[in-house]
């Protein structure tokens, strides 16, 4: 059966040049992306992509002696395709900063501590349901270098799959009540307001020592969420 | 000072040889840069083509692969020459992930200038930079131009 993709809402999804992020005016197009006609190459995939990464269980918070600093977190995350279905078995990739803002890796450099205890990136095996869980610690803010003031709120750099090449999806996720996300260059480049609230995790109430977060992806279609490289 | 992305060095490397052992295997590689051709460094470039006979189902060859930029900007795949899939002229899709792009950006590599549907969805003076240059035997450079002076045709989901 022909599988048939529907395109991404735009005013869900970032334009192109964004003032207040520079670097938008040196690297996005500046002709307009053509439209091309959808067949069997866009919209077939590697599959099962698990076949060729290989996943573990998404745990950055490390136990015992070697724990990482911050606040503890388990974040619910659930890959879903445009009509709601859930996508077992797709592999989903996350990364972010430690809880001083500062990432592992070299091109980071930002003057906050590296946190020997914590990694920092993490690649999952969807389980039924489309879901993933992720432990992990909540990222710090970090300032964006040569910019006005422009502090990155915390966020979890997320990618997805999805069934074919065209729902492959980069983006990130937000916390809920945090200051800086009204002011974010990149969160506030999404339009539609819908859109831009599912990058934000929901709190769920917890009795445990970790603060549970949920949040949901949608690969493709109308209620795609945003992508952000 | 630098912007990132901070994208995973671990998930980029041992992911752009996409036939390993194969004999017949081509290169593909090339220089990514941005408005006023400089070049930049750790951009990831992921791929996704048929087999040698144009089946995107081969369960021997997957077809993706994934490589990051060095710091001039080069990258490098090893993978089989795709064959013709219906309807469609060997071809191989590219998407690009870097800081600065509020997206990710779509493009595909010919190996030849044809009819091919996706090819002609691009004006006809800017088609040439979609074909990949041979430059020896099994041996194709693919640069990517973000921005600028003759800029990468780049493509709508």
């Amino acid at each position: 059966m022909p599988i048939l993709i529907e395109r991404r809402d735009p005013l869900t999804q970032a334009q192109g040049v964004e003032r207040g992020y520079a670097q938008t005016a040196r690297r996005w197009p500046s002709r307009p992306l053509a439209r091309r006609p959808h067949t069997a190459s866009e919209l077939s995939g590697p599959q099962p992509v698990a076949r060729l990464l290989s996943t573990r269980e998404g745990d950055l918070a490390g136990h015992g002696a070697k724990r990482a600093l911050g606040q503890l977190i388990r974040l619910r995350v659930r890959v879903v395709d445009e009509d709601g279905a859930p996508l077992p078995g797709t592999v989903v990739e996350a990364w972010h900063c430690n809880s001083a803002g500062k990432y592992i890796h070299p091109n980071d450099s930002h003057d906050a501590p590296v946190d020997p205890n914590f990694y920092g990136a993490a690649r999952m095996l969807a389980g039924e349901g489309g879901l993933v869980e992720l432990r992990t610690i909540k990222p710090g803010a970090y300032p964006v270098p040569d910019t006005n003031g422009w502090w990155r709120p915390p966020h979890i750099h997320f990618s997805v799959w999805g069934r074919v090449w065209l729902s492959r999806l980069v983006t990130q996720m937000f916390f809920p009540g945090e200051p800086l996300n009204e002011a974010d260059a990149i969160l506030s480049a999404i339009r539609d307001p819908g859109a831009r609230s599912r990058c934000i995790a929901s709190l769920v109430p917890s009795a445990t020592s970790e603060m549970v977060f949920d949040y949901q992806i949608v690969v493709r279609g109308r209620s795609a969420a945003p992508g952000m490289p | 000072m630098t912007l990132g992305p901070f994208f995973p060095r671990e998930f980029a490397q041992g992911l752009n040889d996409l036939a390993p052992g194969a004999s017949d295997a081509i290169e593909i590689a090339g220089r990514v840069t941005e408005l006023d051709g400089r070049a930049l460094d750790n951009v990831i470039l992921e791929i996704w083509q048929a087999d040698r006979a144009g089946r995107f189902d081969n369960p021997q060859f997957a077809g993706w692969g994934r490589a990051a930029t060095d710091a001039q900007g080069n990258y490098r795949f090893r993978t089989v020459r795709p064959g013709a899939p219906a309807g469609r002229a060997p071809h191989v899709s590219f998407l690009v992930l870097y800081s600065g792009l509020m997206r990710q950006l779509q493009t595909v590599m010919f190996f030849e200038a044809s009819d091919d549907p996706v090819l002609t969805a691009v004006e006809e003076s800017r088609r040439s930079r979609l074909v990949a240059l041979e430059e020896k035997k099994n041996t194709f450079r693919f640069d990517i131009r973000l921005r600028g002076e003759d800029e990468t045709p780049f493509f709508d989901d």
